[in-house]
């Protein structure tokens, strides 16, 4: 068992911080935690892909002229899925950023529970 | 007229009117009782508990699911292939190809921007546009002008524009203006030689956008707003995008019907345009959040 998980570290680590980034998105009342948890779900995954195209012993895929052989690299498609992977992830942080500030500009608040009370007090 | 009539009757259906010729609706809507009007406080008190029941459960609920949930993962990970194996099913003959024929095929040495500029550029695009769009929907939720700003708003930020002014930071200037052209041929430096060397248009736009915040942080925004004003901000944001959609567009036309044009400068535009429409996004990431405009 112990070297089962040492043979699998990254994907291990991952998947504690993925089980902490929900924990914080479900628990937290702040909306700002919230979004921080969901970016640190965005990092877990971002870390098995990367893991996951390593190779021991291997080099950057930047390949020389002349010498072409694959088995010197590692594998390039992980690396660029994490790029995918980054530009989507900054792009919904900040878009839900924006929508946590207007929500803090109409309400007064990032608080959950005063900001579902503040909204049914508008409500009714 | 047996067509007209179900039309008609469509029509009413649509229309959520009751039928006439079907008298049993009529009569379970005639005999319904009336629906009992509820006390308003009792009612309060009972969506008050049935919250406060929820708010209870929930992090149980929600802690109890996370548990489960990574011990179902941790179950599952200890058996995949181990790490940094050459064996391992990921590193099959796909990544082989990409290593070997890249440079022939595509005329990048970096494995990685050859993947992503030609083998995959449709996705490329695809993240571009998503950077696109970001940007545009935080200025539509963000964006602070005299239509939507109170005029108490207005006057605190102008007051607080006037005391930045005032305290101007000596040493962020001098390391500014002694960085920031380093930190330009950089970003150009990496935009250029993204398919030989580490780095790409992502990376690039990045550095970019960094040398461009690093201005207005120590320069005032005011002043790289009189450089790079609105309008050549979302100019430089459409050409980019526009240039990498024709570009690639050129690229998979003449790979697909075996015309031969060199491809080397394509992949040159590709990634400038990457990196404009990069460095366009996090900079008005930034410039949205610190003073919604541009």
């Amino acid at each position: 068992m112990p070297e089962l998980v040492a043979q699998n570290r990254y994907a291990v680590v991952a998947v504690i911080l993925f089980g902490i980034g929900l924990l914080n998105l479900m628990l937290q009342q702040n909306l700002v935690k919230k979004v921080i948890g969901l970016s640190i779900m965005d990092s877990a995954i971002f870390m098995l892909l990367a893991s996951l195209g390593y190779i021991e012993g291997h080099g950057a895929p930047i390949v020389e002229e002349g010498a072409v052989d694959a088995s010197l690299y590692i594998n390039p498609i992980p690396s660029g899925l994490v790029l995918t992977g980054i530009v989507v992830s900054v792009s919904v942080t900040a878009f839900s950023l924006a929508l946590v500030q207007r929500i803090y500009q109409r309400y007064g608040t990032v608080e959950l529970p005063e900001l579902l009370e503040r909204a049914k007090k508008e409500e009714d | 007229m047996s067509e007209r009539g179900g039309w008609k009757r469509f029509a009413d259906w649509v229309n959520g009117e009751t039928e006439a010729g079907d008298p049993t609706t009529q009569y379970v809507m005639d005999r319904r009782p009336a629906r009992i009007q509820e006390a308003h406080e009792l009612h309060e008190a009972r969506e008050r508990l049935r919250l406060k029941k929820f708010l209870g459960l929930y992090p149980l609920a929600a802690g109890l699911l996370c548990v489960v949930l990574i011990f179902i993962l941790l179950s599952t990970v200890i058996y995949i292939p181990p790490f940094g194996q050459p064996g391992n099913p990921t590193n099959n003959e796909v990544s082989q190809h990409y290593l070997e024929k890249t440079v022939e095929e595509t005329g990048a040495s970096n494995a990685v921007t050859g993947m992503i500029l030609c083998y995959r550029g449709f996705d490329t695009l695809g993240e571009s546009c998503v950077l696109f769009l970001a940007v545009s929907s935080v200025m539509i939720l963000l964006q602070r002008d005299r239509n939507n700003t109170g005029e108490r708003a207005q006057l605190r930020m102008k007051r607080e524009d006037a005391a930045e002014r005032g305290h101007e930071d000596n040493i962020l200037q001098k390391s500014a203006k002694l960085l920031i052209p380093f930190v330009f041929l950089f970003a150009a430096y990496v935009l250029m030689n993204g398919e030989s060397s580490p780095g790409g248009g992502f990376s690039g736009g990045a550095i970019l956008s960094g040398g461009l915040i690093l201005y207005s942080v120590a320069f005032g925004p005011e002043r790289l707003s009189r450089l790079l004003t609105r309008s050549l901000y979302s100019g430089v944001r459409v050409v980019g995008l526009m240039a990498y959609a024709l570009t690639y567009g050129v690229y998979i036309f003449a790979g697909a019907n075996g015309l031969s044009i060199d491809m080397e400068w394509m992949m040159t535009v590709i990634e400038l345009a990457v990196g404009l429409v990069v460095a366009c996004a996090i900079y008005g990431f930034y410039a949205m959040f610190q003073r919604g405009k541009i």
